[in-house]
């Protein structure tokens, strides 16, 4: 709790006094930069704030969260560079995409700082980059088994409700999950925008125009919470065979009722919490794993969604 | 005749001599003066050792406020002939996003890509300044649609001609192009090689570039934004134009009495903006080597608010592209510094309102001295 | 004034209708060299729009105007300043935020070449602010002082000093005094004074008789877009003036109540 109340001070400070002297910011521990891709708008990214903000408190070290606040990939790049420049013991960042992000990493790796890649990205691009490891789940495989599971379900045409059009890896899951189900992708993916009201009747009108549609998949609660609205009113709601990635409130509550058919959990909360973990282990007795961990998928279906309830939007 | 037409050294003696403080207050330029020192103050004293101020460091608040800085130069010029632009954050992302197009999707030499490329953006610009000269509406509706339409472009077109909404391989197209160096380059690389040799700035531990420092030279992006400033400035300062620029934007009706061109004035500020935006876009896109659908969201907002951070009024005709350019410093010092000193992130945006709300007040005060208005 | 001199301005039958309003029907108005023609008439008497005929922003609909002995047609203001028609207007062609001395030179501004490139030439500029400024009885404290800061009575008086060096021939001054306090209203009037004195035709546009009177060389009046004649300074009293700017009895009769004080 110290760094907390130590943010605090010195926000007052800031605010307050500019020119007032404030307690120095010394760290004790170790510290660890998390640096994402996401928008502030996106809500999922608190399951992950968590899983730091615990492993750093369990591993007493000191951890900090960033984030583009638009969700521009250019502005993420800066931040990695200015992470790299305040000197941490390591920096804990997403991949989702490699033109844009591998100088900054890289050169923060060749400038002494420790890297892991989480979420986004690809194992083989992580290595490239000279990453520790990669701990995520690979989006392409993860849609590729899941269109598999709709297919075995008999599904036949789906609609991709992408919120994240501008990160490649929301299309590879929607991709992944066609080449699954061995259809092509053409026109099934409608880019929804992050706006829940947008989101809800855009669905709405895709459905509208296309009645025939198997199935719907949404690629986090961001898209699924509106879904789940839109299911509602145009009365498809446990109708229509309904996927989603990722977990959140609305979303088991919504495998609870039999309206959503599973949630391929990719398990953030690992995501966040492991590389800290690692990472302190690797600076205070050098251990490391041989390999890669993956996070996901595991499906969440209506069978044991306990644990996953009592911590949904928090740990699960 | 009365009293007051005859020469007397006060023609009024109510208007109290200005004292030189006062003097020095109603310069533009001033809030940006104070606000940078303040700025710079705070951050020695709470982040000197965080690495904000180590070479890398400062690289990057300096390239976080160069880009303010290029957008900055084109607003505050605009603002000061009396209009906005919103639609800068949308040309970057479709600037950029025709770059890469171009370059990689039909294979252009890089060169090309980036003068058509400008030549478009500009074009738009001319478009967006046409229509507000036009119809008389205000540029903030008519940018507004601008931001929608640019957008909508950045999206559709790769994902359209691509399926994807980022396009990568501008770097690899670009390898060896002059023009895209222009853009993407640094300079003095020797003079930073130098500085690594010598222990004054550090270099990389390990990796294929070990040995050679963290900063390999000066890029491009901040020579842009400083040569912007100083060209801008001259423009606005020390030229004719720049007596338009400032007349356009005081009173249209009074500058074309008075035989200004006000619409030319306006359209070729609008345009100026364009290529502000387009270069923001080539340099980025040169960097990072790639193009994305959402580069430069919410870029205009960041610009306007340099801009009035730097003194200039939102109500046209008064600004100093000097003071544009300290506002972007500021911008980037405080964005880039809030981590350096170890403050929570999310409160980048109070910090942000608080400096805004100084700097409009000061800025009000400022233009009740100027005018005389009480 | 004059009488030896040729016009510099005629004003031939002009009419001007906007649509099926008539605005102007048929005046007929010559300015001399050095003269104060006063222009006088009730508001829509067609004031504004008989001075715009002439200063080239609306296209007389008949009637012809002579400049100099020579036919004009003034496809727009942009002409009509440089035969050396010039109008100060109600909204003064001066902008608050920026200083005099660029005030001055706006649209005019004097430049010097370093090289290749064309600078403004502030020094010049400055320099020529300060004398003209002081010529006029303004003592500016300095040329970078913002029009703002002045009185409207001052900025009247700079706008009219930057027509005249301009080489304004004929000056039309749009209701100079109309907003003005007493001594700034004199400070205005001393002005037109001396622009006279210089040679320049002024052409001075007023609702108030005494404004008129106090510096006019000759009186117009127009009601309801005719003119109701042009007198000589001397032939005519300010009453006189006054009612047929009201366009008769009816003021006598307000005028009764009111004690003689309109």
């Amino acid at each position: 709790m110290t760094s907390i109340t130590k943010k605090l001070v010195l926000a007052a400070a800031v605010v307050a006094a500019p020119f007032a002297m404030a307690t120095s910011a010394v760290a004790e521990g170790e510290k660890y930069v998390l640096v994402s891709h996401a928008p502030d708008s996106d809500s999922w990214w608190n399951t992950i704030k968590n899983g730091i903000a615990l492993a750093g408190d369990q591993m007493g070290v000191e951890v900090e969260y960033r984030n583009p606040p638009t969700g521009d990939l250019a502005d993420m790049a800066r931040i990695i560079e200015q992470a790299a420049a305040s000197g941490p013991n390591g920096i804990i960042t997403t991949l989702s995409d490699y033109d844009v992000l591998s100088g900054p990493i890289r050169a923060a790796v060749d400038s002494g700082v420790d890297v892991i890649i989480m979420n986004s990205g690809t194992p083989d691009q992580a290595r490239e980059v000279g990453a520790l490891m990669y701990v995520g789940q690979p989006e392409y495989d993860a849609g590729y088994a899941a269109g598999l599971r709709a297919k075995g379900d008999g599904v036949g045409s789906f609609l991709c409700v992408n919120h994240y059009i501008s990160s490649p890896s929301s299309t590879e899951r929607c991709k992944g999950f066609a080449d699954g189900l061995g259809v092509d992708l053409g026109d099934q993916m409608i880019d929804s925008g992050q706006d829940p009201a947008e989101i809800k009747n855009r669905v709405l009108a895709y459905l509208n125009a296309n009645p025939a549609t198997d199935a719907v998949l949404t690629l986090g609660p961001t898209s699924a919470d509106p879904t789940l609205l839109a299911l509602d009113e145009n009365g498809m709601a446990g109708d229509i065979y309904f996927g989603t990635f990722d977990l959140g409130e609305e979303i088991v509550k919504g495998i609870k009722a039999g309206v959503i058919n599973w949630g391929i959990d990719q398990q953030p909360f690992l995501q966040a919490y492991l590389p800290v973990v690692v990472l302190t282990n690797y600076h205070r007795y050098g251990v490391l794993p041989g390999n890669n961990i993956n996070s996901g998928p595991g499906f969440v279906t209506a069978d044991g969604l306990e644990k996953v309830e009592e911590f949904a939007g928090e740990y699960r | 005749m009365t009293s007051a037409t005859q020469p007397t050294a006060n023609s009024d003696e109510r208007v109290k001599e200005i004292s030189n403080f006062r003097n020095a207050l109603i310069r533009p330029e001033l809030g940006g003066i104070v606000g940078t020192i303040a700025v710079f103050t705070f951050f020695l004293l709470f982040a000197f050792d965080s690495g904000m101020f180590n070479s890398q460091g400062i690289m990057n608040w300096s390239q976080i406020s160069a880009q303010f800085m290029i957008i900055a130069v084109g607003a505050c010029l605009l603002m000061i002939a009396g209009e906005f632009d919103l639609s800068v954050g949308s040309m970057i992302g479709f600037a950029g996003m025709l770059i890469a197009i171009f370059s990689v999707t039909l294979g252009w030499p890089v060169w090309m890509a980036i003068i058509v490329t400008f030549v478009i953006a500009v074009s738009i610009g001319a478009l967006n300044g046409f229509i507000v000269v036009r119809t008389g509406l205000p540029s903030f509706i008519v940018t507004l649609a601008f931001l929608f339409i640019l957008r909508g472009f950045a999206i559709y077109l790769p994902q359209t001609i691509e399926r994807k909404t980022i396009i990568g391989g501008v770097g690899d197209a670009a390898q060896g192009d002059w023009l895209a160096a222009v853009f993407g380059g640094k300079i003095f690389t020797g003079f930073f090689q130098w500085m690594g040799d010598n222990g004054i700035i550090a270099v990389f531990e390990r990796g294929t570039r070990k040995g050679q420092p963290v900063v390999e030279g000066l890029p491009m992006l901040i020579v842009w934004a400083i040569a912007l400033v100083i060209v801008g400035h001259i423009i606005l300062t020390k030229t004719r134009f720049g007596n338009w620029i400032f007349a356009a934007g005081g009173d249209a009706e009074a500058a074309r009495n008075s035989g200004v061109p006000v619409d030319k004035v306006k359209i070729l500020m609008f345009m100026f903006t364009a290529f502000c935006a387009t270069v923001f876009a080539t340099c980025q896109v040169m960097e990072f080597g790639g193009a994305g659908s959402d580069r430069g969201v919410l870029k205009e907002f960041e610009a306007i608010i340099a801009v009035v951070i730097g003194g200039a009024l939102l109500t046209g005709g008064y600004g100093s592209v000097i003071g544009a350019g300290l506002g972007a410093l500021i911008f980037g010092v405080v964005q880039q510094g809030l981590f350096f000193a170890g403050v929570e992130s999310s409160l980048f945006r109070v910090f942000l309102g608080v400096i805004l709300l100084g700097a409009v007040i000061l800025n009000t005060y400022i233009r009740r001295i100027i005018t005389g208005e009480r | 004034m004059n009488p030896e001199h040729a016009p510099l301005i005629q004003m031939k039958n002009i009419e001007k209708h906007f649509g099926r309003v008539i605005a102007l029907a048929g005046v007929s108005v010559d300015v001399f060299p050095g003269e104060c023609h006063c222009l006088l008439g009730d508001n829509g008497a067609g004031k504004s729009t008989f001075i715009k005929t002439m200063s080239g922003v609306h296209k007389p609909t008949n009637g012809e105007i002579l400049f100099e002995g020579k036919q004009m047609h003034f496809a727009d203001p942009r002409d009509a300043i440089s035969a050396g028609i010039a109008t100060v207007h109600q909204h003064l062609a001066m902008i608050p935020l920026m200083s005099v001395s660029r005030n001055f030179f706006m649209g005019n501004e004097p430049v010097k070449k370093i090289g290749p490139m064309k600078f403004f030439d502030h020094d010049y500029a400055n320099k020529v602010t300060m004398e003209e400024m002081r010529k006029m009885g303004i003592n500016l404290r300095g040329p970078d002082q913002a029009v703002g800061t002045l009185s409207g009575g001052e900025r009247q008086t700079v706008a009219i000093a930057r027509a005249v060096h301009f080489g304004a021939k004929v000056l039309i001054l749009d209701e100079p005094t109309s907003a003005l306090g007493v001594r700034q209203t004199a400070n205005v009037l001393a002005t037109i004074d001396k622009v006279r004195k210089q040679g320049v035709a002024v052409v001075f546009i007023t609702h108030n008789v005494r404004h008129a009177l106090a510096v006019g060389d000759r009186f117009t009046v127009l009601n309801r877009g005719q003119t109701l004649g042009t007198s000589q300074r001397g032939q005519i009293t300010p009453d006189e003036l006054q009612d047929m700017m009201a366009g008769g009895q009816e003021l006598v009769a307000l005028e009764g109540s009111l004690g003689g004080t309109v």
